[in-house]
C-alpha cells in the first residue's frame, strides 16, 4: 500500500514540478545564449541586449526562487489539503494505515527537494558551463574532505537529511495540532509550529546542556581537531533522531484517534 | 440474520454541542436503510463516524465486528456529501486510483455505468459540472462489491431522471449480503427501494422500522409519516 501511495502522491506532485523544471532549464539556456554568445554584439543594439539579458536573469532568478518556494508550498499543501481537507475524505477512507500516509508525504517531499537542487545546480551548469561547474563543485566537496576527512562529509550529510526529515515532521505535527482547533486551523497550525520549534530548540539544549556539556566545554575552550568536531557532531546525531521520532508519533497519534474532518 | 453495523452509545459532540446523543443501534446485513432527518440532524456525523473520519467522543462503532479501522475501510464503500477528487485528475486517472487501493473495485462496472450516464472517461473534472461530479463518485463508489454502502445525500445534486437511474444502480450493483444506508431528506424519490427507516432528530434515533411494518401500522407514507414527525 505504501508503495502505491508513493506512486500516486509522486503523480499528484509530479505534474507541477516537472514543468516548472523544464522552465527553469530553458531560461538558463536562454541566459547562456544571451551571456555568451553576446548575439547584439555591436554598440546600436547594445541598450537591447542589456535589456533583454536584464530581463532574462531577472526571470531566471525569480525562478529559482520559485522553485524553492513551491517545494515549501507544496510540501504544507499535500499535507494539509490532501489529508485534512476535502480530499480527505478518499485518503482516509483507503485501507491504508495513517503512518503510511506520513511517510508517503516525506519520502515524496524528500525526492521533490532533493531534485529541485540538482536542477538549480544543472540550470547554473547549463548557464556558467558544465565544465566550470563541476569544478566548482568538485572545489568545494575536496575542500571538505580535506579539512573534515570523508568520515566528516558523511556525517555533515547525515545531519543535513536529519535535519530536513525534522523540520518536514515539524510541519506536519504543526498542521496535525492546528487541525484539532475548532476554528481558524491554518492559523493555529502557524502558532503550534512556533511551540513546537521552541519545544524542539528547548530538547537540543537540555539535552547538549545535560550530556553534552564537557565536549562542548572542550570545543569551545581549546582549538579542537577536525576529528574532534566530527565526533562532537556525531555525539549529537541521537537528538535530531529523537525530535524526528517524537514528532512522527504525535502526528500518528493526532491521525489515529483524533481524526475529526468536518 | 448477522449484524453488519452495530452503535452502542455513540456519542459526537463538537464544542458544547451534541451531533449525535447516546445512539444505540444495530444494522443487519442484507437491508437498504433510508437514514432520514432533517438538516443538522447528526446523519453526515453518523455516516462520518462509521467511516472512521470522525473519532466518536464516547461509545463505540462496530462494523463486521470490527473498530472503524483498515479492516473496515476494505469493505465500506463512502460516499461523502461533498466533492472528494482531485479537479486535474481524468476519470479514467480516478478509476486508476480505486483500483490501485480497493480490491473489490470492479473497473469494467465502473466503464460501463460512465456509458449510460453519458461521461467520458477522458474527460477531466475541471470541466464537469457538479451534477456530473456527483454522478461520478457515485459510479465509483458503487463499483465497489463492498459489505457496507454508506451514502450521504447520493441524489441531492442530479436531476430527476439521472435519480432514477441511480436508484436503479443502487438496486442492481448491491449484493444480497450487502447493507446500503441512504443518508436523506429527499423521501419521496427514494422511499420506493428501502427496507427499512431510520429516523433521526438532533442526534437522537426517533424511530427505527420497516418500511412494511410503518405501512401496515400507520397506513401512511414515509414522506407523509416523515412530514408529521419532523413537522416545524
Amino acid at each position: 500500500m505504501l508503495a502505491k501511495l508513493l506512486k500516486h502522491e509522486f503523480k499528484a506532485t509530479a505534474r507541477i514540478f516537472l514543468p516548472l523544471y523544464l522552465i527553469l532549464l530553458i531560461f538558463g539556456l536562454i541566459n547562456r545564449i544571451f551571456n555568451v554568445f553576446d548575439i547584439f554584439g555591436d554598440s546600436i543594439s547594445f541598450n537591447m541586449q542589456s535589456t533583454l539579458s536584464v530581463i532574462s536573469s531577472i526571470i531566471y532568478f525569480t525562478l529559482i526562487v520559485a522553485i524553492i518556494v513551491m517545494t515549501l508550498v507544496i510540501m504544507i499543501q499535500r499535507f494539509y489539503k490532501n489529508l485534512l481537507g476535502d480530499e480527505g475524505y478518499l485518503m482516509f477512507t483507503l485501507p491504508v494505515k495513517p503512518w503510511q500516509h506520513i511517510v508517503s508525504k516525506l519520502i515524496i517531499s524528500m525526492l521533490w527537494s532533493g531534485l529541485s537542487l540538482i536542477v538549480i545546480i544543472s540550470s547554473i551548469a547549463i548557464l556558467i558551463g558544465i565544465k566550470d561547474t563541476l569544478a566548482a563543485l568538485s572545489r568545494g566537496i575536496n575542500f571538505f574532505i580535506e579539512s573534515l576527512g570523508y568520515t566528516g562529509l558523511l556525517t555533515a550529510c547525515s545531519y543535513a537529511i536529519l535535519m530536513f526529515i525534522l523540520y518536514v515532521l515539524m510541519i506536519y505535527s504543526a498542521i496535525s495540532l492546528g487541525h484539532l482547533f475548532p476554528k481558524y486551523k491554518l492559523l493555529a497550525s502557524f502558532g503550534m509550529y512556533s511551540v513546537l520549534y521552541i519545544i524542539n530548540q528547548v530538547v537540543t539544549t537540555v539535552v547538549l546542556l545535560t550530556f553534552g556539556n564537557k565536549a562542548l566545554a572542550n570545543i569551545i575552550s581549546n582549538s579542537p581537531t577536525p576529528s574532534q568536531i566530527i565526533n562532537f557532531i556525531q555525539s549529537l546525531l541521537p537528538v535530531p533522531i529523537l525530535l524526528i521520532v517524537g514528532n512522527f508519533l504525535l502526528t500518528k497519534f493526532i491521525l489515529e484517534k483524533h481524526l475529526n474532518l468536518e | 440474520m448477522s449484524i453488519i453495523l452495530e452503535c452502542k452509545n455513540l456519542t459526537k459532540t463538537f464544542g458544547t454541542k451534541k451531533a449525535l446523543d447516546n445512539v444505540n443501534l444495530s444494522i443487519p446485513r442484507g437491508r437498504i436503510i433510508g437514514l432520514l432527518g432533517p438538516n443538522a440532524s447528526g446523519k453526515s456525523t453518523f455516516i462520518k463516524l462509521c467511516s472512521g473520519l470522525l473519532t466518536p467522543t464516547k461509545g463505540e462503532i462496530l462494523i463486521d465486528d470490527h473498530k472503524p479501522g483498515i479492516e473496515t475501510k476494505k469493505i465500506v464503500s463512502y460516499l461523502p456529501e461533498r466533492s472528494y477528487l482531485n479537479d486535474w485528475m481524468k476519470v479514467s486517472d480516478i478509476i486508476e486510483f480505486f483500483k490501485d487501493f480497493y480490491d473489490d473495485f470492479n473497473p469494467e462496472k465502473a466503464y460501463d455505468m460512465l456509458v449510460r450516464l453519458g461521461i467520458e472517461p477522458k474527460d477531466r473534472l475541471k470541466t464537469m459540472s457538479k451534477g456530473t461530479k456527483e454522478k461520478v463518485q457515485l459510479i465509483l463508489v458503487m463499483s465497489r462489491e463492498a459489505k457496507l454502502y454508506l451514502l450521504d445525500e447520493p441524489i441531492g445534486g442530479v436531476d430527476p431522471a439521472a435519480r432514477d437511474y441511480i436508484l436503479e444502480t443502487i438496486i442492481a450493483n448491491y449484493n444480497e449480503d450487502a447493507t446500503v444506508i441512504i443518508s436523506t431528506h429527499i423521501i419521496s424519490d427514494i422511499e420506493k427501494i428501502l427496507d427499512d427507516v431510520i429516523f433521526i432528530k438532533n442526534g437522537q434515533l426517533v424511530l427505527t422500522k420497516s418500511v412494511d411494518e410503518i405501512r401496515e401500522e400507520t397506513g401512511k407514507s414515509i414522506d407523509s409519516l416523515f412530514r408529521e414527525v419532523f413537522k416545524c
